[in-house]
């Protein structure tokens, strides 16, 4: 039996230490260790992209990631977008509803955890920049009409100096 | 789909690491390095890899940069593969590899996976040994003994298999200049954007006075390593660069390859065929590059 | 009480519907995007265990021997399911054709790779697993029955040996004089096809949580389900438990497109539960569980078929001989799949008589399930593809052939030879529309122009009738007897006239929640943020099937109007009463009963819901203090079929055509879609976002299909597909950004005037895509009649018309 390592996360701005089995990935850790669901599993083996979190302001795919190696990073998933307290949504979780985004919605905190990271890094993309962006992340549902269609609202939104 | 229990080890310095992987070697443990883990966790996940105890460079910031040392690109182990695809220094010196690591995966994998690891995991449908083979590539690495450099003609043995001993440590990935005037280009062919390639060639070469010089071909994901094209390097050295010579070297790779694999996506005679193709396709479009 | 549920939008008691046929928000979604909704792996129950499957390594293998000593003494376990357990507690699993059925775990032999043979309950998902590893299985190894064709021949080994036989089912439809059409036809145009395995693949695998409570014999299910009750009533067979004894509570799911599994997932976690002292045991099926043994292969079938046509192209016979691999039983309901198409066999084409042989075989294969459309995608790709090839035989432009022979409006309603009623339709004014939004005969400048160059592009023109509102009798004539598949819900007011819609389904996708929110909010007069709808647990709910047979957007709207009815007559009753007029005086205007001639006199729903629950003593005699109504819709006028199956089976048509363009890659066989646009009419469109949303998504599991995706066996009956490495879906690269447009011809039957639509974008792509390969083929004289069209099976093809050769490894034209 492998011994538990002790480690120290900040997921969504608040700090965690715990012990844990080395062999737990960062999926597991986050869903059921500190009961943040929406990061969802559909494959396991890095493919479908729907676990993808931030690690320190990185995308990753959290099943592919084990807990102790996020040990001393920043992870942020898609509970880290809705306002606190007011529950007012991000805008990019704004858009992907505005624009119908999302059919099932179990693909979606992948989705928008990688829109994050493009409109971060890239404030307007081009249509050609979101694809890229979004190839690693399959979605069943929607054909991916919608969720384009999603993430330039969302960046048109997000522009600096953008009507609120 | 779990991995299967293991014994956890982040050293927090090189000399660590391998004093760390002596010790575990002499013990007879089973050990894997884990670096980005982007290949390592699916193997982990399905329970093919089950390793005793796993040794995880992920502390060793010290190998995380990307740096000119006199005109050689020096890339450390644990550099991402983002960090090499978005830096510009990369795309100057060596804008071949620049390229090819643009087709690694998606962002998600390339963010985590390092430079490094991609090497030491010498999965037979990467891209990078290809290049490395076209590249004058040089890896450094660390083991008990001290440094010493393999270049890439002696690093890749076999499938998934380097010449990199258990408690040795791959530190950094040494690019001699690539001379402005030397053409390149990487073609693959996958199923879909960002699947591992079925087949892809990398090639670098001269053209001088519209003769090919120089002409260096390799292929990935065909064999169980990648492997340099050499009766078609052959041929086209020397003869212009024109594209019935390209397709001529194409059709000579193609029928020179020894034993492609097969798999559910492609048989060995299509992926023959695509080698032959991409080569083509490859040398054309090196050809073609603005200088 | 006759209940008359309006058919047209403008019929509800509003002055200006507000939300209906508006692409309103949906509202679902706040709570998905936010990461809160409760998908089963998000739920944790005190005390549960965690549930991992063994699964055989062996496509048909007598077990010897199961040993689990060691797993139950491992690090968590607490309890070990086998197949001896399963023998004494349980029946095998329902199935169609009946008696095709396998236990949930193997108790004597494994008929398929992926087939439980031992379970563990550990206290995490990783303990269960290792435990796995410590349980010895002896097997005694049997020939596998590969193929339909090894499974057919005579002294082949049995799958089911108590069968006698691999067939499961073999049966002929003839309709019309088949033998004379062709006989008299001018042209006959045959082809062989084969459509390889596909499915469904959810990004949510199946999950559940059993609780067999010890104390009261009753099993709690929470899972990812489909269709509760329908699951509830197969637990309590296979479980031996009394059917009101399973409650089933259907958490939201991330997709299902009819493959999610399930029985065997729940009985295992429910005798799990039931071994370990009724502590709840949580079963989450794993990716690489669900490609090789989940609900998730569908459509393993050879197709023989022929059109009769005219020398003018009509045409006037279609004639299918289908063998249809299901696999290793019929736990799938495979005998729906393959009857599905009798509900729109001849497509949108008026041709007269048809034929129909089908045989159902099992072979070690897993077994195959459901998935989006049942059977018509296949069978649409054969009707479509031989109108291609007629055309091309005919010299006729394959839109013109199709123009020909469409039904034509004045023939609705319109009974096709295999016996449904399509209720309505237009469909050359689809064909036109879509002809003009893809520019048709720019494309085929364009298609030239490439030829000239010694390109390879294609473009197709292909339609579908997509059967709307699945019904039971559609199935009566292969072993699924019965009519109406009821759809209940409960509309609820509060004191404050808030509106609660209770249903018996949860959340998949399709935005039905919202649908539901639209259609009472319109009713009711109420703005759609005062509704509230919520999904019952299957023992209270009102009689439901759930998501299937491009139903439910239909069938709830239906309940929920006929509720609003009844609603209506009550708080009639009520404020009649209250306001001591004649009820025929009052009517329901924008949430009010009001007077029909002073509007201004009247009563709230809100006011009489409030005064109905605090005020008994102004009640009329007989009145219940309850502002609630419930009501179970089922499709109105359908019927038994004959002997031939036929029957008014679907209650709606819908239909579409779809234009696509296609270059394959000379070289390398891989195809491009350069160009897709669709055209069309699913009568009202509740909210069109919605019917836009299931188009798209149609389109690319139609795309997978065409050109990705496949469950590749070996001939040992090893699947060589586990992972997502080598299942293919497409990716936001290779799904075409489509153009879009349609009509909105309304149901004259069915709720509101909206049809199903969910499937139809389904049913054509794969056939859209195959097509438009052909067409680029065509100047090689090649076909390729099988798919997915890999770029290795393309290439193949293209080797043999040389033309790789002949064009070099480059593909410079000479």
């Amino acid at each position: 039996m492998s011994s538990k390592q002790r480690i120290e996360v900040r997921v969504n701005g608040i700090r965690h230490v715990r012990e844990v089995e080395p062999r737990l990935t960062l999926a597991d850790f986050l869903r059921h260790d500190l009961g943040l669901g929406g990061t969802h599993v559909g494959c396991e083996h890095g493919i479908c992209g729907a676990c993808t979190v931030l690690i320190d302001d990185r995308s990753a795919r959290a099943c592919l990631t084990l807990a102790v190696q996020a040990d001393g990073h920043e992870v942020a998933t898609v509970e880290s977008l809705r306002a606190p307290e007011s529950g007012a949504l991000h805008p990019i979780q704004q858009a992907f509803v505005d624009a119908h985004g999302l059919q099932c919605g179990f693909c979606t905190p992948g989705f928008m955890m990688t829109t994050l990271e493009l409109l971060r890094g890239n404030p307007d993309p081009t249509e050609e920049q979101i694809k890229e962006a979004l190839g690693g992340n399959l979605c069943r549902c929607t054909g991916y009409q919608s969720i384009l269609e999603s993430v330039k609202l969302a960046a048109q939104r997000m522009k600096p100096g953008a009507p609120a | 789909m779990k991995p299967a229990p293991f014994d956890y080890h982040a050293p927090a310095t090189l000399d660590e690491a391998v004093a760390l992987l002596t010790r575990l070697g002499d013990e007879g443990c089973d050990v894997k390095i884990i670096a980005g883990g982007q290949s390592l966790m699916p193997m982990l996940a399905l329970r093919v890899a089950r390793p005793e105890v796993l040794v995880d460079l992920g502390r060793l910031e010290a190998l995380d940069y990307i740096r000119d040392e006199g005109g050689t690109l020096v890339i450390g182990a644990m550099a991402s593969k983002q960090a090499a695809a978005d830096s510009d220094l990369v795309r100057r010196a060596q804008p071949l590899f620049q390229a090819a690591t643009e087709l690694v995966g998606h962002r998600q994998i390339r963010n985590r996976g390092t430079v490094g690891g991609s090497f030491a995991h010498a999965d037979p449908a990467s891209e990078y040994p290809a290049v490395a083979l076209v590249l004058d590539t040089e890896f450094e690495a660390v083991g008990p003994d001290g440094m010493r450099t393999i270049p890439a003609a002696d690093f890749f043995v076999t499938y998934m298999t380097t010449s990199l001993e258990a408690n040795e440590v791959l530190t950094a990935v040494k690019f001699a200049p690539f001379a402005p005037r030397r053409r390149w280009a990487i073609q693959e062919f996958a199923r879909r954007n960002g699947d591992l390639a079925l087949a892809g060639v990398a090639v670098t070469l001269d053209i001088e006075a519209g003769l090919c010089r120089d002409v260096r071909i390799a292929a990935f994901g065909v064999q169980a390593t990648a492997v340099r094209l050499t009766a078609a390097e052959r041929m086209l050295e020397g003869r212009p660069a024109q594209p019935q010579h390209f397709e001529e070297a194409g059709r000579v790779a193609a029928t020179a390859l020894d034993d492609p694999m097969g798999c559910i996506h492609a048989s060995p005679d299509y992926r023959r065929h695509l080698v032959g193709v991409l080569a083509a396709r490859a040398l054309t479009e090196a050809a073609a590059r603005p200088q | 009480m006759a209940i008359e549920i309006p058919t047209l939008p403008e019929q509800l008691p509003n002055d200006a519907p507000r939300h209906v046929g508006k692409a309103v928000n949906r509202v679902e979604d706040p709570a998905l995007v936010s990461g809160t909704v409760e998908f089963i792996d998000n739920c944790v129950l005190p005390g549960m265990l965690h549930c991992a499957i063994l699964r055989s390594p062996h496509p048909h293998a007598r077990i010897v021997s199961v040993d689990t000593s060691a797993a139950l003494a491992a690090d968590g376990v607490v309890a070990v399911l086998t197949g001896e357990d399963v023998r004494r507690w349980c029946d095998p699993v329902f199935t169609a054709p009946e008696g095709w059925g396998n236990y949930c775990m193997a108790v004597d032999k494994v008929r398929f790779v992926g087939e439980p043979v031992a379970a563990v309950a550990a206290s995490s998902r990783y303990l269960a697993e290792d435990a796995l590893e410590l349980i010895e299985v002896e097997y005694e190894l049997l020939t596998p029955v590969a193929t339909p064709e090894q499974a057919m021949a005579s002294g082949a080994p049995l799958v089911f040996e108590e069968r006698g036989t691999n067939v499961m089912l073999a049966r002929k439809y003839e309709w019309g004089e088949v033998d004379r059409v062709f006989a008299e036809a001018d042209h006959v145009v045959s082809r062989r096809f084969r459509w390889n395995r596909v499915g469904a693949n959810p990004t949510e695998t199946f999950g559940c949580i059993c609780q067999w409570d010890l104390a009261d014999g009753t099993l709690t299910c929470r899972g990812s389900y489909q269709t509760p009750r329908f699951m509830g009533i197969g637990r309590a067979g296979s479980l031996r438990l009394p059917a009101n004894r399973v409650r089933i509570i259907a958490q939201p799911m991330g997709g299902g497109f009819g493959g999610k599994g399930g029985p065997r997932g729940t009985d295992i976690a429910a005798l799990l539960s039931r071994k370990a002292g009724g502590r709840p045991v949580k079963y989450i099926e794993d990716r690489m569980e669900y490609l090789l043994a989940g609900g998730g292969q569908s459509w393993d079938r050879y197709y023989d078929a022929a059109l009769a046509v005219k020398a003018d192209g009509t045409v006037t016979g279609f004639r299918v001989r289908l063998v249809d691999n299901q696999g290793a039983g019929a736990e799938g309901y495979g005998t729906i799949s393959a009857a599905k198409p009798l509900a729109a066999f001849t497509g949108n084409y008026r041709i007269e008589a048809a034929a129909y042989d089908l045989t159902l075989v099992a072979t070690n294969r897993a077994p195959s399930y459901p998935y989006r459309g049942y059977g018509p995608p296949p069978h649409n790709l054969v009707l479509e593809s031989l109108m291609d090839c007629t055309a091309r035989e005919l010299q006729i432009d394959p839109a013109e052939l199709r123009r020909r022979n469409y039904i034509r409006p004045e023939q609705f309603p319109y009974t096709v030879p295999s016996g449904n009623e399509y209720d309505s339709g237009n469909y050359g004014q689809v064909l036109e529309r879509v002809l003009a939004l893809a520019d048709y005969p720019a494309l085929r400048a364009r298609q030239a122009a490439a030829r000239a160059e010694g390109r390879l592009l294609g473009i197709s023109v292909v339609n579908t009738v997509e059967p709307g509102v699945f019904d039971w009798n559609a199935y009566a004539t292969v072993g699924v007897p019965g009519i109406g598949v009821p759809e209940g819900v409960k509309v609820a007011l509060d004191v404050f006239g808030n509106v609660t819609v209770a249903v018996g389904f949860n959340l998949q996708g399709q935005g039905q929640f919202t649908v539901a929110a639209q259609v009472v909010a319109d009713y009711l007069g109420v703005d759609m943020a005062q509704v509230r709808i919520s999904t019952a647990a299957s023992d209270v709910a009102m009689p439901h099937f759930g998501q299937g047979g491009s139903r439910l957007g239909v069938a709830v709207t239906g309940a929920i109007l006929g509720a609003c009815e009844k609603l209506k007559a009550i708080f009639t009753t009520v404020a009649a009463h209250v306001l001591q007029l004649p009820a025929d005086d009052l009517v329901l205007r924008n949430g009010r009963i009001q007077r029909r001639d002073a509007p201004a006199h009247g009563m709230s729903l809100a006011e009489i819901a409030g005064l109905m629950l605090t005020r008994s003593d102004l009640l009329p005699a007989g009145v219940e203090p309850c502002p609630e109504a419930t009501y179970v819709w089922t499709a109105p006028n359908r019927n038994a079929p004959d002997d031939q199956g036929r029957c008014r089976s679907y209650l709606t048509a819908a239909y579409a055509t779809h234009v696509a363009l296609v270059e394959i890659d000379r070289d390398t066989g891989r195809v491009d879609i350069l160009d897709y646009s669709i055209v069309d009419d699913c009568g009202t469109r509740l909210n069109p976002a919605n019917v836009e949303g299931q188009l798209q998504g149609g389109v690319a599991q139609g795309v997978g299909a065409a050109l990705y995706e496949e469950y590749v066996y070996d001939a040992q009956c090893q699947p060589l597909v586990s992972t997502f490495v080598d299942y293919l879906m497409p990716t936001i690269h290779e799904v075409p950004m489509t153009r879009k447009d349609h009509f909105v011809t309304p149901s004259p039957v069915a709720p509101l005037g909206a049809k199903g639509c969910g499937e139809g974008a389904m049913h054509t792509t794969p056939a859209a895509i195959l097509c438009a390969i052909n067409d680029a083929l065509a100047p090689l004289g090649k076909e390729l009649l099988e798919t997915p069209a890999s770029p290795h099976r393309v290439w193949k093809l293209l080797q043999e018309a040389g033309s790789a050769i002949a064009n070099g490894p480059t593909g410079t034209r000479t």
